[in-house]
């Protein structure tokens, strides 16, 4: 009877101690990544600034400002809007730490749905952290989840209906703020990011607004530049451009009855023209083996190897895997592609960059080479979620 | 004997000539007024549309043309490509684009306006559900124009073969500007 006690007494103990550790893990994904500005950095703020029903929130992600010297258009590009596409966060990345505005200005939010990085999506083996090497040192981030945390937003309905147009969708979109634009300023913490984020492209006069993001390498919208009707032409051009880097895009036109998707609602809603990129991520992918932070980002997995033998995948893959410095430079090759498109287009409003790094030079130096190292830098985005 | 052999000879080297060319079929020039439409709604008609433009070809671009839309054209150049998103964006089903593209050929070739086909999306735009309309879009042709990447397994190759359509396969898609100078002088 004594030992029953005592068996029970240590499965308790076990059982919190377990609880302890787990609950640590998941507060570890609200402590926010080391962002580092760089020197074209003029103006950090956050969402709520443009929408105050965000401030004080988990929601209130950095927006950062990057302004030139010379008069010009505006270029918004926003990585995270799905947290577990990680190249669309680290060439976002890269652009707040590593370039200079010469004409215009750059708005970038790194992580457009920060609430989706304080948690993994269930049942998927995700990783919490993956780890990026700098020349000196590495630095890490969150590999979050699709949709928001629930625990900002609960219970899922069954259906999801769209605002305004009524659209019905699996009720776990209500949390995917790719499904939530064009938002609205008192509905759900999902639909009052995509309103906030609205009212970036809004109320900063955006010209050219670019939404990163990763796919799994079986769908077939991959390798893609998908854009809104008013800037097809800009698109073509980019896709022209981009493979005279022998880098093939393809080009999908923004679908006029699927609502809620960043670059329909951007085009209709603002005056900005509006554009998707799509990479190739391994991790997201249904046949992928053993799920790591390193497959995250060498991209090489035995399963898809086996599977683009016999055509399932829908882009070039080989022992040499889709590493993340590929799949970030398409990303940024892919700005300056779009970039020379609208310029081009709208000659009066040009936007110039300066030190935004081409494909090849992530290709030989690998992303870090182009972040800030934490030993070397102040950090000026760091701590507890508000 | 030797006189014989002598005209054996020739003779096998006229059929062998006469083969050859029938094979590599002689590229067709092609007039003006161009109308310029999709089969699949895939956006790469917006990518012809910008190869014309560098070629100084005007076009009426109109991805979901109609007979009615033939009319006073002398050349209909079809960009054959799947895309579930272009169908979406056009707001039109699969069976509907289908219709409408096997109707707007058989126009054309009423009409005897010949149609210059051409795939850019390489092999994103093969497939299932794309190699239907590359198959209509392709016998219908009078001259191809493709994508090498598009032609890996000869799909359009082999086409052209048997129906004896002249091809052009290009590196990329930047390519397909001189062929269409060519062409449409």
């Amino acid at each position: 009877m004594r030992s029953h006690h005592a068996r029970a007494v240590l499965m308790l103990i076990l059982v919190a101690a377990l609880a302890v550790v787990a609950s640590w893990e998941f507060r570890a994904m609200r402590q926010a990544d080391l962002i580092l500005p760089g020197p074209g950095v003029t103006r950090q703020t956050t969402l709520g600034a443009y929408h105050n029903a965000l401030l004080g929130s988990s929601a209130e992600t950095p927006v950062y400002v990057l302004e030139g010297a010379l008069p010009g258009g505006t270029l918004c590009v926003l990585g995270g809007v799905h947290p577990n596409e990680a190249s669309g966060f680290l060439a976002a990345t890269v652009l707040v730490e590593h370039i200079v505005v010469e004409r215009g200005r750059l708005i970038v939010i790194p992580q457009a749905s920060w609430g989706g990085y304080t948690c993994t999506d269930p049942m998927e083996a995700y990783p919490e952290h993956y780890t990026i090497p700098l020349p000196m040192g590495e630095r890490t981030f969150r590999y979050g989840s699709r949709g928001m945390n629930p625990i900002d937003q609960w219970p899922d309905p069954l259906v999801y209906l769209h605002h305004p147009s009524g659209q019905q969708l699996s009720g776990i979109e209500t949390r995917n703020l790719n499904r939530c634009f064009p938002g609205r300023p008192d509905g759900t913490y999902t639909e009052r990011v995509a309103y906030a984020i609205m009212q970036v492209l809004r109320t900063e006069g955006v010209d050219i607004a670019i939404d990163l993001h990763e796919a799994a390498p079986e769908y077939p919208v991959i390798n893609t530049i998908v854009a809104h009707e008013k800037g097809t032409e800009i698109a073509a051009q980019a896709v022209l451009s981009l493979e005279f880097e022998d880098l093939q895009f393809t080009l999908e036109r923004s679908p006029v009855r699927f609502r809620g998707l960043s670059h329909r609602e951007w085009g209709d809603g603002t005056e900005a023209y509006a554009f998707l990129m799509e990479t190739g991520n391994i991790m997201q992918g249904r046949l992928r083996g053993r799920t790591t932070p390193e497959l995250l980002v060498s991209g090489i997995d035995r399963m898809y190897l086996k599977a683009a033998a016999i055509g399932m995948v829908k882009i070039p893959y080989d022992s040499s895997g889709v590493p993340i410095e590929l799949r970030v430079g398409r990303h940024l090759q892919g700005i300056a592609a779009l970039l020379e498109g609208y310029n081009d287009e709208r000659p009066e409003r040009r936007i110039m960059l300066d030190r935004l790094p081409s494909f090849a030079e992530c290709a030989s130096g690998g992303v870090g080479a182009f972040l800030n190292s934490p030993t070397t830098f102040h950090p000026s985005t760091t701590g507890e979620i508000p | 004997m030797t006189a014989f052999r002598f005209h054996f000879v020739l003779v096998a080297v006229l059929i062998t000539c006469f083969a050859i060319s029938a094979s590599a079929q002689k590229a067709p020039t092609f007039k003006q007024p161009v109308l310029l439409t999709s089969a699949g709604q895939s956006a790469d008609v917006t990518m012809a549309s910008t190869l014309l433009k560098k070629a100084k070809i005007e076009a009426l671009a109109k991805p979901l043309a109609q007979p009615a839309d033939l009319k006073g054209i002398h050349t209909l150049i079809v960009v054959a490509g799947f895309s579930s998103k272009g169908l979406g964006a056009a707001g039109i089903s699969r069976e509907d684009e289908m219709n409408r593209v096997t109707t707007l050929l058989e126009a054309a070739k009423k009409a005897k306006i010949p149609v210059l086909t051409m795939h850019l999306g390489g092999a994103a735009r093969r497939g299932s559900q794309s190699d239907d309309f590359n198959k209509v879009a392709a016998e219908a042709a009078a001259y191809l124009l493709i994508v090498k990447q598009g032609d890996e397994d000869s799909f359009f190759s082999s086409i052209a073969q048997e129906k004896k359509i002249p091809i052009e396969v290009v590196d990329k898609i930047a390519g397909a500007v001189a062929p269409l100078q060519s062409v449409i002088p």
